[in-house]
Formats: structure tokens, sequence, C-alpha cells
């Protein structure tokens, strides 16, 4: 299903686990690995718990838990750098340890993925740089799918929109600049957002630092590396800010669902296991010693792989018509296990027959398990709240009047619905209509206050601040908001169809399938730059198809306009005699096909979203186009991202 | 010319060489016998420093002076270190050719460029109190024996950590050796030490005994991978034992009364054993051969062979490679000797010439490689040309013939001939520059200030050329006299449009130099930003490095040059800089915000950010424990938004929120714990659970909950108490602001199902079938169907009456019967 990549994504994958593999092996003998809580999942995409005990790691411990013991004598560290609070807990543990332990502990900090001079001198005040032996681990993009490829880092979001602070950015751009060494410059890089052009800028700059400087000192392929890419196409980057609303809506493809109710971290889900029934087998060693904890022995964990077959053609599907797929696949391995029954069989057909059987229990197995998980799903969707959340979110994306849905939401209020659905669905109608009504607003300030706490003050301001529950300027007297700062959803559901009546989920023919009606903006946006045709007569059937191949955003700048945020579009060629050489290696005359697009979306993407762009990818490969890969700072959802602001402080005990 | 087999020696059936590299190398008034001798690995630079412990002839004062010089394979002085730091027990190289010199006290120097600047660190671990005895060397690092015996190991130079491998018995120590990491079975260091009779093999763990009884064992050597160990017995015998020390491969007896003074591999296929003036050179299978010279000999082993120092010649001794063997052994058959044969007679325009490549026809591929592959381990022009000659030739014959190996070998040979003159002194043999790569040879040609080769090198082998600019121009900063101006004016005139060049680099030689302003001024020439700011924060220039840090993106750096900022300035000027800068604003507030939240408070209250201000107030009062403490903070917040007119919302809620605590307090007072930290409407909902309804309303108009919030409150806490008869005197009531469908739900779904029932009736806002559904959730399906015949519907009726069980039945029937007819 997912498109193939000349930019092998598990290429990427392969690499970062050689990377880890070695430095483990640099550390001699037994270890305890120290790992922060934000790596639990990569790691685990990257090695199994085994591949690491057979590269000498005893116990595995959390950082945050802080319970490091002195069971071996070298104890390796895996964190991240960036944060100053990171790196003082593993200096207090580091201190700790060699206080309380009698043994001569030998520290190893793998840095990820750089080693930063913070780090280096908040360890030099704490006293411990001069004995811990320091590597970096290079790990930016991990593989979550073929065409998906995430930094993992999740708190990108609240870094890049509530504490304002770039480092996602720089690290996304030094994630894209390997991107672009390995393979060549994206010829043309294209954007949406103020955080988004920042990274534009950022790569350009770098690009100029490279030729100015590394290229020479690493010996590799790179003089050649910096030209134009063959196999990659555009770079397009959309910054999360520009589109709010789609990661605030329930997702409802179905494993979008299972994001929603379950929570997916890395590709794994933990699940009830009173709903999916226990795992066959426990996992030997898994976390052995600190992480578990008895709450996780009732739940299971489930890989979400979109290498199950099953699997591959349920997660992006409307939850709609996954009852119905699962009964076919149902209904077609009965029948397969049937015809077993036939007792005239050659003993040619038999062992076609036992060779499938494996397969068929596999397949049986995981079609147990997404059964149960969709009844349970399917028992949460029914539910008053569930339904009356959607409605309110239909209502205002189709674009009725929001304050008609006030009362909905009060008496969600009323009703002592977890703070996330609320603050999800007021943020949609502050995102989508410019901010609230001054009075309005104050009122749900005041219900959110009186229903949930008082420190919710913190959390309103958090979500202010973000500029997801804002004040609509320009009431009273105040000039109109500035063009660029606020989106404009009124003519977007003209110009770009954002929301679409007609919407197919058994048969999707448009991406709004993900989201029962409402098209993500972002994905529109790409596809005015990648599907320009398409979507033209997409938005205006029948007629006026002068669409030429134009580049960049043209034919939908009103659009664009419309919309937050800067829009960019710079073109990125090399030195000419450099162009030349390439041109003359390849041949000229070498079609678009093949080529990658890459859709990097800055501030995270949400598993909808994911089906989304696939569907466009799905669609530009029958036009017989290019492939499409997306990338990300990692995976959000609305929860999440109102979670960010959401103050977890309370005053007193509580209950 | 002289036959190319003429310094040939057969050692068993084995031909080494020795390979006349240098003549007059020293000068003869320096007395090498009183010298410590040491040679950087591929063929590099020679370290000598004047033996402590042995008497030499006094010199007047100038020679009385200790130093450490530095001179090249030819005996150039390259630099003279001046010592007086005290006694000197270790001296090596390493493998890129720093200088490292060990004192008695565990002090390191690691002269990094061979031009004297160097960096210090201390071996610690009881090296002080103990004193260094001896030093042993490998590629990249270095184990000390101290005078307890215990070993310190040093694995790398950029980052050393000394670290204490594990402690053997400490009896004295006959001899010792190093096993470098890359080559012993664990990955790490390992030390033989020779105590006693036995041999012991420490690492980083463990100190093994071996159990020899043979010893004591004079001397160890370690081949240079580590594959053989030899050992020199005191009875004058040589051991070789392989590197897993399962078998011993030799026994030689060199029948010496002395011991000699020295013993190496030679390649890692013979041992050589130095006497003063005399070397044995034995070979596998114990055959030996012996050389004499007139002076005393040094011997600077090296991974392919060893270099034989004296004062008057630099020589190198190897094994003859297998092409050269195959092409110039007397009476060799092998197709490459008939070639270099053929091509010979070529020149002499003889017609044998043909018959020679006739016969060698089917072979002369093969003939062409060797040839060319010879001419790479000939150190003489003339066999050089030669042979490549014989190459050239026997490649015209044929047919098909990729060039590439012929091209890149004439190549590399003009690389080494190059370094190898004398003026350079770098004699690598083939194989040490493969394993050197070409980068490392421009790396020492530029320490060694050989830039005007260091280029055309590079140039020739299309490397880059920046750092040789950049060293150049380094180096030019620190010594020229001119002024400034036409300095800077040089350097960027040379160095313009050169990629890679990096100015910064540049710029701090100049500041380092104390040219401040040339400094400044080079910096601007560098592009990329981030390299900037370390420099420019050691000049002091902050805000240029913090803008520049800004500009480079990345975040690193902007909370470096921050926290520099933070502790030099005082408060109000760090909080002037970042103010103008949003950037630095922000990072500066998420760090303080977990660990300096009263630097964010000044940051705040600077700013005049009250409602920021306030809110972390507020976050302190969350992490308060007791109500009073949180109630000072709150009133602190409320303070700071007094008197301003668009937070009135915020102030009156942080007063609320004080005012809801302080009732919360008394409740549990008077009614036990389990108030304080709850919401208004869960305040509500406890006390209604409870029962305390009276508290429960004052609560509601203290606050002024909304009503339909407060029924919605008093529904689910009357439902989770279950106090149904509360439930239905509420439905008593006129009028409800949620209507009654959320008490009908509410109940049912608590599972009362007559509770639930006695609402339906007053849901008159519902359609007829939503009622009739309702009906039917309770069980009461004959309710429904009064329901529908009050609307007249028999369908519906019809319906229910399929749903219906036993008395039911006959009810709807004759409901349905009191239908009027339907009109056919």
């Amino acid at each position: 299903m997912a498109p193939q990549t000349t930019l092998s994504t598990s290429e990427i994958g392969e690499k970062a686990r050689r990377d880890l593999l070695l430095l483990l092996e640099g550390v001699r003998g037994k270890k305890n690995l120290v790992l922060e809580k934000a790596l639990a999942g990569p790691l685990n995409l990257l090695v199994k718990v085994s591949t690491l005990q057979e590269y000498g790691v005893d116990k595995l411990f959390f950082l945050e838990n802080d319970n490091i013991d002195s069971s071996q004598r070298n104890v390796v560290f895996l964190v991240r750098g960036e944060k100053a609070r990171t790196v003082m807990a593993v200096a207090d543990q580091i201190k700790r340890l060699r206080r309380s332990s009698q043994i001569d502990h030998e520290f190893s900090i793998f840095w990820s993925p750089r080693r930063t001079m913070v780090s280096d001198q908040i360890l030099e005040e704490a006293g411990v740089l001069g004995e811990v032996s320091v590597s970096e681990l290079a790990l930016y993009f991990v593989p979550l799918a073929d065409d998906l490829l995430s930094l993992e880092l999740e708190d990108a979001f609240s870094d890049l929109y509530l504490s304002k602070d770039p480092t996602s950015i720089y690290l996304s751009a030094k994630a894209l600049m390997l991107m672009q060494q390995k393979h060549g410059l994206f010829p043309r890089i294209i954007g949406k957002g103020d955080n988004a052009k920042r990274l534009a800028d950022l790569l350009i700059r770098m690009r100029t630092e490279v030729t100015a400087g590394e290229s020479s000192s690493t010996n590799g392929p790179s003089f050649l590396g910096l030209t134009p890419s063959s196999s990659m196409d555009t770079l397009i980057v959309i910054d999360r800010e520009v589109d709010y609303p789609t990661v605030l809506l329930s997702q409802l493809t179905y494993e979008g669902l299972i994001d929603e109710f379950f929570g997916i971290q890395s590709n794994q889900t933990e699940v009830d296991s009173s709903i999916v029934g226990a795992a066959s087998q426990q996992q030997p060693g898994q976390n052995s010693g600190s992480a578990a904890t008895q709450s996780q022995t009732l739940k299971r964990k489930i890989a979400i792989d979109a290498k199950d077959t099953l699997y591959s053609t349920l997660g992006d599907s409307n939850f709609a018509i996954v009852g119905n797929l699962l009964n076919k696949v149902a209904r077609r391995l009965q029948t397969s296990y049937e015809s077993r029954q036939i007792a005239n069989k050659t003993t040619a057909e038999l062992r076609d027959f036992v060779a499938k059987l494996p397969g068929y229990q596999a397949e049986q197995a995981s079609l147990k398990l997404h059964t149960s998980l969709a009844e349970e799903i399917i028992k949460r969707t029914r539910t008053d709240t569930f339904l009356r959340t959607l409605e309110v979110q239909q209502n205002v994306m189709s674009g009725a009047d929001p304050s008609t849905q006030h009362d909905t939401i009060n008496e969600l209020i009323d009703r002592g619905v977890p703070l996330p659905t609320v603050l999800r669905l007021l943020c949609l109608e502050s995102c989508t209509s410019a901010g609230m009504r001054a009075k309005d607003l104050e009122n749900f300030k005041r219900a959110i206050l009186h229903a949930y706490g008082h420190q919710h003050l913190i959390t309103l301001a958090s979500l202010e601040k973000m500029g997801l529950l804002t004040a609509r300027s320009g009431g009273l007297g105040g000039a109109a908001a500035k063009p660029g700062s606020v989106t404009n959803y009124a003519p977007l559901r003209r110009n770009l169809r954002v929301w679409d009546d007609e919407v197919n989920e058994a048969e999707p023919n448009d991406i709004s399938y993900a989201f029962s009606g409402y098209a993500p903006l972002s994905v529109r946006l790409v596809q005015s730059i990648v599907q320009k045709q398409q979507l033209a007569s997409l938005v205006k059937p029948a007629g006026q198809q002068a669409a030429a191949a134009a580049q960049g955003w043209r034919l939908f700048e009103d659009a664009a306009k419309n919309i937050r945020g800067a829009t960019f579009n710079e073109t990125q060629s090399g030195e000419e005699k450099a162009v030349k050489a390439r041109q003359m290696l390849n041949g000229s005359g070498h079609a678009d096909s093949g080529k990658t697009v890459v859709v990097f979306f800055l501030g995270g993407i949400c598993r909808a979203e994911v089906a989304a762009m696939r569907f466009v990818a799905r669609k530009l490969a029958e036009s017989g186009g290019k492939k499409l890969l997306i990338c990300t700072t990692g995976i959000v959802k609305g929860d999440g991202v109102v979670g960010a602001a959401i103050e977890t402080g309370r005053f007193g005990r509580g209950i | 010319m002289s036959k190319a087999t003429a310094n040939w020696e057969k050692v068993g059936d084995k031909f080494y060489r020795k390979v006349r590299l240098y003549k007059e190398v020293f000068d003869l008034d320096l007395e090498l016998e009183n010298y410590k001798v040491v040679g950087a690995p591929y063929s590099g630079a020679v370290a000598i420093y004047r033996d402590e412990d042995k008497i030499h002839s006094y010199r007047g004062t100038q020679g009385a002076k200790s130093s450490i010089d530095i001179y090249s394979c030819a005996g150039n002085l390259i630099r003279r270190i001046n010592w007086d730091k005290g006694s000197i027990k270790g001296l090596g190289w390493s493998e890129d050719e720093k200088l490292l010199i060990v004192t008695e006290d565990g002090t390191v120097r690691c002269y990094y460029d061979l031009q004297g600047d160097f960096t210090p660190f201390t071996l610690g671990h009881g090296a002080e109190e103990h004193g260094v005895l001896e030093c042993r060397f490998w590629s990249s690092g270095f184990v000390a024996l101290l005078g307890n015996n215990h070993l310190i190991a040093v694995n790398r130079y950029d980052e050393p950590r000394p670290k204490l491998l594990a402690i053997p018995p400490t009896e004295p120590v006959v001899s010792w050796s190093i096993i470098p990491p890359a080559y012993s079975l664990s990955r790490s260091v390992e030390v033989i030490l020779a105590i006693g009779k036995t041999l012991y093999v420490v690492d980083a763990t463990d100190a093994e005994d071996r159990d020899f009884t043979a010893g004591p064992f004079q001397h160890i050597s370690v081949s240079p991978r580590g594959e053989f160990l030899a050992f020199y017995t005191e009875d004058g015998k040589v051991w070789v034992v392989s590197g897993d020390w399962t078998e011993k491969l030799s026994e030689y007896n060199s029948k010496a009364k002395t011991v000699p003074k020295d013993m190496q591999w030679c390649g890692s296929n013979a041992v050589a054993l130095a006497w003063e003036d005399e070397v044995h050179l034995i070979g596998p299978r114990s055959v030996a051969t012996k050389f004499y010279y007139d002076a005393w000999i040094h011997l600077l082993p090296d991974m392919d062979g060893i270099r034989l120092l004296t004062n008057d010649v630099c020589e190198y001794l190897q094994k003859v490679p297998d092409v050269t063997e195959e092409v110039f052994r007397l009476g060799s058959e092998s197709p490459a000797a008939y070639l270099l044969e053929a091509a010979e007679q070529l020149e002499k325009k003889s017609p044998k010439a043909d018959d020679l490549i006739q016969l060698i026809r089917p072979n002369l591929a093969e003939a062409v490689d060797t040839c060319v592959k010879a001419a790479g381990h000939e150190f003489n022009i003339h066999w050089q040309k030669q042979l490549l000659k014989a190459a050239s030739f026997g490649k015209s014959v044929l047919d098909l013939y990729s060039s590439d190996d012929f091209v890149d070998m004439c190549e590399t040979l003009r690389v080494l001939n190059a370094a190898r003159f004398y003026e350079i002194g770098l004699p690598l043999s083939y194989d040490q520059y493969k394993r050197l790569t070409p980068e490392k040879l421009i790396e020492r040609l530029i320490n060694r200030h050989e830039y005007l080769l260091a280029l055309r090198i590079s140039d020739y082998l299309h490397l880059p050329t920046d750092k040789i600019y950049v060293h150049w121009a380094s180096q030019k900063v620190r010594v020229s006299i001119e002024d400034e101006e036409s300095i800077c004016r040089l350097i960027v005139q040379k160095l313009h449009g050169k990629a890679g060049v990096s100015f910064e680099e540049i710029a701090r030689a100049a500041y380092d130099e104390g040219r401040a302003r040339l400094a400044t001024e080079l910096l601007n020439y560098e592009p990329r930003a981030g390299k900037q700011v370390p420099l420019l924060l050691g000049m002091k220039e902050d805000t240029i490095a913090l803008d520049k840090a800004i500009e480079s993106g990345d975040t690193d750096l902007i909370y470096h040059v921050l926290l520099h900022l933070r502790k030099k300035l005082p408060l109000a000027s760090f909080f002037r800089t970042i103010n103008s800068r949003p950037v630095a604003t922000a990072l500066v507030e998420s760090s303080a915000r977990y660990q300096d939240r009263e630097l964010l408070k000044d940051l705040y209250y600077q700013d005049d950010r009250r409602l920021d201000g306030a809110n972390l107030l507020v976050a302190e009062a969350l992490d308060q424990t007791n109500t009073p403490a949180r109630i000072d903070k709150l009133k602190l917040a409320s303070k700071l938004l007094q008197d301003s007119r668009e937070n009135v919302f915020a102030a009156k809620a942080i007063d609320d929120t004080a005012k809801l605590l302080r009732m919360q307090d008394t409740f549990e007072k008077d009614l036990g714990p389990g108030f304080v930290g709850l919401s208004i409407n869960e305040t509500i909902f406890t006390l209604v659970k409870a029962g305390h309804t009276k508290r429960a309303a004052k609560i509601q108009s203290e606050f002024k909950v909304p009503e339909h919030t407060f029924w919605w409150v008093r529904l689910r806490a009357l439902v989770a108490a279950r106090h149904w008869n509360e439930l239905e005197s509420l439905g008593q009531q006129r009028k409800s602001p949620i209507g009654w469908e959320p008490f009908f739900n509410e109940i049912l779904g608590a599972g009362n199902t007559r509770v639930a029932s006695g609402f339906i009736p007053k849901c008159t806002g519902l359609s007829v079938p939503e009622r009739i559904e309702m009906w039917v959730k309770c069980g009461l399906v004959v309710k429904a169907g009064e329901e529908a015949l009050k609307a007249k519907d028999r369908p519906a009726l019809e319906e229910l009456k399929a749903k219906a069980t036993g008395t039911a039945i006959a009810e709807i029937e004759r409901l349905i019967g009191m239908l009027p007819p339907a009109r056919k």
C-alpha cells in the first residue's frame, strides 16, 4: 500500500540501529542501560530487547524513575542532550550512584542526536564530566512506516508553539540536511507557516555553511551531493500552526481512533487485556526490573505494524467500513480453512496448504485481535459524548454558525466530560473563526474554571499563547486582524473545498474520507502543490482547466493568502558546473516519475492526516508521477495538542 | 646502476632488504649512544633527548641545556623543545604524529603540531606519589608503569581519561610490553609484564599469571598486529609465541653473553635484536642473519619494517615484498621477470623482446600487474622507472587492459618520491602510505610548514586544500610583522573564493596572538555564524555572539551564550540584552520555568508582563502544601493584577480561587477531608452526594454558578449517590433548565427503570417515536403502546406488538383495536 521510495526509510532505520549497536559494543562487558522515556519508543522501533541483551545490556532503567542500581559496573545513559533539565537529571544520578555504590562505576553517556555544549557545561559544573566517556548517537529520523519518517520529538509541539523554543526546527533542519547530503539538494522548497519559513531559511543557511566548511573535512562524496537531487523532488514544509483544526478534530480512521482511545506510542499501543485478551506470550525480559509495574500486567502491548497484511488494509480506512472489511476477511479465512475438509486432495495441494498454515494462523490471530479492538471502539463511538462531540465538530467545520453549538458544549462541560475533549471543541471554534467573541470566551473560561478547577487559569493562558484559544480581535474599534495572521475559513471552503458534502467513506474519492467530510487543510495545501489539476477540477468542476504545469503556489495563491503564516517558494540550484556534470551522468531527458516529494510536517502530524496523505500518494502514483515521503517531528493527536497546555498540578490532594 | 638485489639478504628462505634512505643524518659530534631515540609511526619524525642515566662530556653551558630535539628522518632539525620540566620517563608518538612526553610526576604533555604547542594533562591514580617508571605507546594511546607497579592506560588524547588497570603483583618488573586495543582479544589494551620467572597479562579487569618458568624475560616485544609475541630469556634465547598464547612457534639461541639493548619486530615476520653496533635479524624457523655497523645503532620499529638509525645513515629494513621478489629474484621465471627483461631488450632494440613477450603471452596481464605493484615497493627511482616502463610495454601489447592501476601507481610514486626527498624526509614505504592515507600525509606536511608541497600534492590528488590555506594564514598571522591592515588584505586576497576556508580559525590564531582587531576583521569573512560564537565570547563581544548564535538557529549555541551572559552580567543588563531578542527571551523563559523561578519572576516584572507573573504565582501556589500558604501566593498574584484593566477576569478568578479554598477548608473542618483541591462543580457534586444541599446552594450563589450547570451537577451527584427520592421530588418541579431528558438518561444509565420512567411524560419537547423508544427502554411496552395510541400511530403499534411478550401482546392488540379503523 505504502508507496515505495528511492530514499529508503528502512535504510535510515538500519543505519541508526548499526550506530547504536556499535556504541554499545564500545562499552566493554555487561552494562545497565538508562533511557530517557522519550527515547524508549524510538529505541523499541530500532532494536529488540533481545538484541540489546546480546550486546551486553543487563537491565533497562528509565532516567525519570531515578532508580538505577549498582548491579553493573558499566552504566550507559542514552538521553537527549538538548534540555538542561535532562542533563541535570543525568548528572544527579551519576552523583547519587557514585555516592551510594561501593563499586567504582564506569559511566558512558550517548547523547542523541548530538552532544551539546550546554550538556558539557552542566556536567562540568556538576563535577562529573571528567569521569564519563561521552559519545554521540546521531539519531534523527526513525522510520514509522515505509513512507513515514518521524523525529519522535515528543515535546516538539509544546516547545514550538508554547515556549516558542526553536530547538525542534534546528533538529529538523539537521535531519533534512543529512538527507540532502545523501541524496542531493531539494530542487525546490515550498512551504507555509512562519516556523516553516524559519526551517527553510535554516536549510538554505546550512547549505552555504556546508559548502563553506565541513564538506572538505568529512571525507565523503559530499561535493557532488550538494547539487540538486535526481531522486528527490520538492520539499514541502507545512507548519502545524497553519492548520490546527485538523489535529483538533476527532480522527475517524481506524488507526486514528486507536490513537484517540488507547494512544499509540512509536507504533505501539497499550490496550487493556480485558478487551483483547492476554498476550499469547509475554516478551521475556521486557523492561525487566525497572519499568514493570503492576498496572502494566493488565495492559497488553500491541504493535501497530503496517506490515501486518490485515492491518495494512484496515489502518487507513474510515472506521465506518472497518466492520465490513473485518467481516470479509473473516469469511475468506473461513472458506479457505474449510477447503481443508475436502478429503480428496493431492499431496501437492496438501503441501501447499500446510505451507500456508502459519500464515493463516497469524492472520487469524490478527483478525481476532482487530475484531475485539474494533468492537471496543464501536462501543466508545456510540457513547453520547462522542456523538455530541462529533456533531459539534462536523457542524463547525461545515460552516455552521459556531454560536449555535455553544449549548451543546456547555452541556458537555456540565456533564463533566474530560477536559481535553471540551478544550478541543473550544479551540476548534476559535481556530476556524479567527477567535471567539470576547464575551463567549469569557463565559466558557469561567465554566471551565468552575468545572475543572482554577489551576486551569494557567491552561487557558497557555492556550492563548499557542494561539489555540483567543478572543476575536478587531471587535470593538480595533482594526481588523492583519492579513496572514489568522486563517479565514469561509473562502477556503470554496477555494480549496475544505468541506466535502459528498464524502464517500467506503470507496474514497477524496481525502475528506479520513474525517468523514472535512478535508484536512494541510493536505489540501500539499495537493495544491503536487496535484494542481486534480484539485482544480475538484474545486471548480467542469471547465477552466487551463492550469498549466505552473510550479509552486500559483493557481492557489489566493487560497494561500487566506491562511495564516508566511508563504515561501525557494529554488535551490547547485553550482553550474556540478549541475551540468550531474546531467551528463544521468542523461538529460529523464522524467519526473520516480522522484520523491518530501512533505515535512513541522510540529507534528496526526494519524488520520497521514491516511489522507497516503490517499494523495496513491493518486499520484496512479497518475504515474512522483512518490511521497512524509516526514514529521512527531505524531500528535488532539488530546496531546491541548494537553501541552493543560496544567496538571492541583490545589490540594484531590480525591 | 647497481642491481636491484644488491641490498638483499637471505634469511632462511625469505629475503630481507636494507634500503639506505639517507646519508649523513646527524652531526658526527652528536653522541647518539647517549640519547634516547623514538620515531613516529609511518616514517614520521624522530625525537631524541639525552639519556639522563648516561654520563656525557661537558660542552659548555650551551650543551648542558637539556632539550628534546625533533628531527626528520633525513636529519633536518624540525624543532627544538627546551626542557626544564623534570625527568622524562616516557617519550612517544601517536599515529598522527603527536609527541607525548611523560614526566616522573605523572604530567603528560601532548605536543600536537611538531611546533612546540602542547596540551597537558595528568595521570592521577597515584602517579604523583609513586612516580612514573616507564611508558609504552601505541598508535592512539599509552600505558604508564608506576613505581608501585600500577598501570595507567590512556586511550585517546583528545579527551584523555587515564584509567587504572587491574593491579599486578608488586615484585620488580623485569621488562614489559603492551598489546594495542585494536589487536588484543578483549579489544582493550593488554599489558604483558615479566615479573620474576613468569609473565602476567593485565587488562582493565584482571591480572592473570601465565605460569611461565623460563624467565626472567629480559625483553618482550609484540608484533605490529599483535599476532606474535617475542621474549628474550636470560640465557640468550628468543622465543616466539602466537598472539593467543597457544603455541610456541620458534626458539632461537643468540649465543650472546650480553643482553641486547633492544628487541623489536621487523614487520610481522622477523625479530631484530640490537646490540651497540650489531643487529641480528631472526626470521621464522629460527634462522638468522647479522648486520654490523661502525656506530651506535637505534631501532625504530614501524608497521612493516624497522628503521635503523646511526649517526651516519638512516636505513630501512624490511622483508622484500612478494611482488618485488617475483620480479627480481635471481633466476626468477615469473612472467613479470620476463616482462622486465623484455623491456630492457626493447631498449636495446633487440628482437629478443618480442620472443620474451610471446613466451609469457598468456600471463601478460598478470605480469603487468606485478610490475606495477613492484614499482610501488621500490625506493630506487631508477628501478621504479624500469618497472613502469616494463608495465607500459606489456600493456601496449595487450588488447584490453584497464590502465587505472598503472595511472594510480604513477601518481602515488610521484607523491612518495616527493615526500622521500631529503629536504622533506618522510621516507614512507608504499604500504605505509596506503595505511596512512594521503590526507594524513598532507597533515604531516602542514605540520612541517611545507605548504607549497602540501598544496601541490592536494591539487594533484584532488584533495581539499582549505586546511592548508587556513594553517598557512594562521601561521602568517602569528609570525608576520607587517601591519594588521596589510596582513588582512593579503590573507583575504589569497583565500578569496577558496571553498571551505575557516576564517574563524585564522581569527582565533590572531586573537591568541593578541591581535584582537585583526581577529574581528577576519571573523567578518566567516560564513558560518555558529563557528564564530565561541571566539566572539572569548573576545568578550557578548551581544554580537548572541546575535550570531541566534542567526545560526542552533539552540544549543544560544543557550551556551545565555549561560555565559547570565553568569557574567548583572541581572538588569542581562534582561536588557535578551529583551530585544524574542528567541533568547523564549529560551530563558522555558529553561527558567524548571530551574530558576525567581529569575522568571524578575523577568516578568522587568517586562511588566503581569499576567504571566500572576500565572507563575498561581503555579507556585499549586506547589504549596497547605491552604494558608497557597492563599498567600494567590494574594500576591491577585495584587499583581490589581490595577490593570485588561486582566479583570484573571484577577477575579484568582480571588475566587482563594475564596473557594477557604470555603473548602471550612468544609473539611466540619465534614471531614476530601474537599481541598476540588473544582467548584466537584465541590457541589461532593456536597450534594453527601446530602449537604444547603452548603451546595451556598456555593452556587457565592460563585454564581449558572442554573443549568447546577442542575446537571446535582443530577449527576444524586444519581451517583442513588438518592432516588430526591430525584423524584425534583421531578415534582414544573420546569428544569436542562429539560427532563437528561434525568431520564442518567437514571436509566444507573439502572433504575422505575424512577426513569417517571420522567418520560415530562419530556414534552420530544417527538412521539422518541418517547415510545424511551418507554421501551424502560421495558414498559404497554405504556409505549398508549403513547402510540395517543398519536394514532398504527405502524408503531404493529412494531411494538412484535416486541411484546406475554400479557403485553394482548394489551397491545387491545390498543390496536381502539384505533379508528384504517382508511382503506
